[in-house]
């Protein structure tokens, strides 16, 4: 394979330098690049109370592999035929719970801090979560200090792995395969890491880093899904080191309009293999998913601070890297409470080849409105301040003549996002369907628009002023629609906590 | 420290819908006088302002009806067309004309409805999945479990002075009118006319493609 793909590089060089060559200049020549090359990007993040030293210190010492806080010193170990929630019910925080080959089919919730559920691999011989076509998820936490590793999960209807609120979270060496609309979904998180993990056959998102703050992305294999790796309404991710194929996007950075959380920003996309993503989109018709045009490598939509370095990103018939505003995204409406734009994008060196080959009606009529030609790597529609490229020569570009040239040149300075352990999200006492809300329903719930559940406006109207109602409605769902999926039930939120959520549900505005 | 969920599974119980029997051939005899401004195939009449009511849901037609007859719809200052089929009920004296008549409605075919001009179905479409297709279904084809009529094929002037009715009030306010009232709570989502055009547009188109 490995020389495969060297091959086609040497070829796609060679097309460079007939490319280039029949070019027709444009404004910023490459020296003037080369020259500011050495600066590197510090997003800059900061923890409370931290100084600008300490904040560049930290991103550039990148000794940070971990968050999830030492091993604690009991154990439990779970035998083939055993119960893995049983095991999660004994167990006191600190408990490292080891799941021995086999299969087991079942839910396991781990509503405790500081719980390593950890697969004992033996001779390739991997514990086996299998959900028969019928349940809905396989691990679903809200501790912090989570660690899920070395599992095979498949078969489930909704999540893989999901994350409710928890902070401080490592999950790896797991292989997702043939599960349900999301395959790792950590919601409303702060803190973690996602990595080593092998992803296939996702309806919606592999990787969905969902409304969560300081994440690492690396080294996983993510294939023949909807959605490879999202970075949905997140700040400060690096998504580095992945080999992203034949999903029908590859990468995303992008805010789903009417979350309860806004904005994405800082998002690092490097080093990673983006490559063929082309798969016929498979997402539910009308969601926001269903969308995404197949063959797009790295889709930017409308978030902000997205640095694009050192990835190889070929083979992708729409366009290497789509750049977008909510105005001209399919599928959604604009969100009055979200800036609509992906603004200060940087797209840095990258290898880009066999892009845009067969690309969408939307960019062929602007190539035409702009009198190009050729098959686009890189895509700009709708309005984006502050964005800039490198040697953009290169590549054939539409929509980037606004496009400076960056101010720097890498991202080394940043190493890692990741914080020693942080402490747990505070809850008070009144927030409880407020927290729910956004670490449970807003996964597949938003306010004006389909994504996997129908709109929160449309559940409010046929609600009204009777929460009781939708609360019985989570606890045992009945199904409704033809065209969506099934809602999973929430019969393992407490009554009180299902009634408070369904009482905040019925009250957001946006 | 309190955390989103703690451990309790909970079992629950389904009740299941009962059914009623309707005489759909009854039904087809009692139409006759409505014919004058539905049409004989229930194809509509735009220019007496009297929709489709072919291939519509029975039991949102019924319900109709029954509004209808008790002043629910078709009652308040200033919707004309509704009084004008307030005026036309006597054909259907009791519940049992009103089901008969509904039942024979739904036998028939939809038909397809004309093209809008103008309209963006870029746009119509974002906004009828991101607003309307919850509770209409994705193809505007209707959801009995959600008491949503059938959209698709209905006559676009029709379903704009619909969803005006529902915005201004003229529709959809009645305690017991739960449903319009629902309905109500929507019309006012989308942003503006032309928005509403667009939309009336992917929903004409919908009926196109069947
Ligand atoms: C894994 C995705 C998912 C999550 C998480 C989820 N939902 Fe849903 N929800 C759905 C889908 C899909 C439907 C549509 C089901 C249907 O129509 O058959 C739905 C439908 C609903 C409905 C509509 C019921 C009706 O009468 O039409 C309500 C109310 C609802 N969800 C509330 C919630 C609440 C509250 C939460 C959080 C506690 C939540 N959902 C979490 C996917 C989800
Ligand atoms: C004089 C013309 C006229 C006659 C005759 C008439 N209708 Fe109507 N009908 C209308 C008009 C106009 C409307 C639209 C009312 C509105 O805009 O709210 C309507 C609306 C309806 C609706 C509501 C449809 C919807 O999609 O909500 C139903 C059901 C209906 N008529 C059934 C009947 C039946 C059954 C008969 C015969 C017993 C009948 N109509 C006879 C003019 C007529
Ligand atoms: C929460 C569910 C829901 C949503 C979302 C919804 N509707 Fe409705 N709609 C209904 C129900 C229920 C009715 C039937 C009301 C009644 O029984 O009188 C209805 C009726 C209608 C009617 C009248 C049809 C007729 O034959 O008279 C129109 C027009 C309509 N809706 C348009 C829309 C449009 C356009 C949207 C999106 C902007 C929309 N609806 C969104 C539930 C909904």
């Amino acid at each position: 394979m490995t020389r495969t793909i060297v091959l086609a590089l040497v070829l796609a060089l060679v097309g460079f330098a007939a490319g280039n060559w029949y070019a027709k200049p444009r404004a910023p020549a490459q020296e003037a690049d080369a020259a500011r090359v050495a600066a590197s990007y510090e997003g800059g993040f900061r923890a409370d109370g931290e100084s600008a030293a300490a904040v560049s210190e930290r991103l550039a010492s990148g000794n940070i592999t971990a968050v999830a806080g030492a091993p604690g010193e009991h154990e439990i170990v779970v035998a083939d035929g055993e119960s893995i929630q049983e095991a999660v019910k004994r167990a006191a925080p600190g408990t490292v719970i080891r799941v021995r080959p086999g299969t087991y089919h079942e839910t396991v919730y781990i509503d405790k801090d500081a719980i390593r559920l950890v697969g004992v691999i033996e001779q390739g011989r991997r514990p086996v979560l299998d959900g028969h076509g019928k349940l809905n998820d396989a691990v679903l936490y809200s501790g912090n200090g989570i660690v899920v590793e070395n599992f095979t999960i498949t078969k489930y209807k909704g999540n893989g792995i999901m994350g409710q609120a928890g902070n401080n979270f490592e999950i790896r060496n797991n292989l997702i395969i043939d599960t349900g609309v999301y395959g790792i979904f950590p919601q409303l998180g702060k803190n973690g890491i996602v990595e080593h993990n092998v992803l296939s056959g996702i309806e919606d998102a592999a990787i969905y880093i969902g409304m969560s703050d300081n994440i690492h992305v690396a080294h996983n294999v993510v294939f023949e899904n909807v959605a490879g790796i999202e970075i949905e309404n997140s700040r400060h991710a690096i998504v580095e080191n992945n080999y992203v194929y034949d999903n029908t996007g590859g990468i995303l950075a992008f805010i789903t309009p009417g979350l309860p959380i806004k904005t994405t920003s800082d998002v690092i996309v490097r080093n990673n293999f983006v490559v063929r993503n082309n798969h016929p989109n498979f997402g539910a018709p009308g969601s926001i998913v269903a969308g995404i045009p197949a063959g797009t490598g790295i889709l930017v939509m409308a978030a902000d601070e997205v640095v694009i370095e050192d990835n190889i990103i070929s083979d992708h018939k729409t366009a290497g890297i789509l750049i977008v505003d909510h105005a001209n995204a399919a599928n959604l409406t604009i969100d009055p409470e979200s800036d609509p734009n992906p603004d200060r994008v940087a797209v840095l060196d990258n290898v880009m080849y066999r892009n845009g080959y067969d690309t969408i009606p939307e960019v062929k009529a602007l190539m035409l409105a702009g009198m190009q030609r050729g098959e686009p790597d890189i895509v700009r529609v709708g309005p984006s301040t502050g964005s800039c490229i490198l040697n953009r020569s290169r590549y054939v570009t539409v929509g980037l003549d606004d496009f400076g040239v960056c101010g720097f040149g890498n991202t080394d300075a940043t190493v890692t996002y990741l914080l020693p352990p942080v402490p747990p999200r505070v809850i008070e006492p009144g927030e409880r369907g407020k927290i729910a809300y956004l670490g449970i329903c807003s996964g597949c719930h938003i306010y004006g628009g389909r994504m996997v559940g129908p709109p929160v406006q449309a559940i409010q109207a046929l609600y009204m002023d009777d929460p009781q109602a939708l609360a019985d409605y989570i606890a045992n769902p009945v199904r409704k629609r033809d065209d969506y999926p099934e809602m999973p039930p929430q019969n393992y939120l407490d009554p009180e906590t299902r009634l408070a959520v369904a009482k905040y549900m019925l009250e957001v505005r946006n | 420290m309190w955390r989103l969920f703690s451990l309790l599974i909970l079992g629950g119980a389904l009740v299941a819908p009962a059914g009623f029997a309707a005489d759909a051939a009854r039904g087809g005899t009692l139409y006759a006088p409505c014919a004058a401004c539905h049409g004989a195939q229930a194809q509509g009449n735009p220019a007496l302002q009297a929709p489709v009511l072919a291939g519509q849901d029975a039991g949102y037609l019924a319900r109709q009806l029954r509004h209808f007859r008790a002043g629910i719809r078709g009652a308040a200052d200033g919707d004309t067309a509704g009084a004008t089929m307030r005026a036309q009920l006597a054909p259907l004296p009791d519940d049992a004309a009103i089901d008969d008549v509904a039942a024979w409605l739904a036998s028939l075919p939809a038909p397809r409805a004309a093209a809008v001009e103008g309209a963006v179905l870029r746009t119509g479409s974002n906004y009828y999945q991101s607003k309307c297709g919850a509770c209409h279904g994705a193809r505007a084809e209707g959801n009995p479990a959600l008491f949503a009529p059938r959209l698709a094929g209905l006559d676009a002037d029709y379903l704009a002075r619909q969803y005006r009715n529902f915005a201004a009030g003229l529709r959809g306010t009645e305690p017991a009118d739960r449903y319009g009232r629902q309905m109500r709570l929507m019309a006012t989502a989308l942003p503006g006319e032309a928005e509403l055009r667009d939309v009336l547009g992917f929903i004409a188109a919908q009926s196109q493609q069947e």
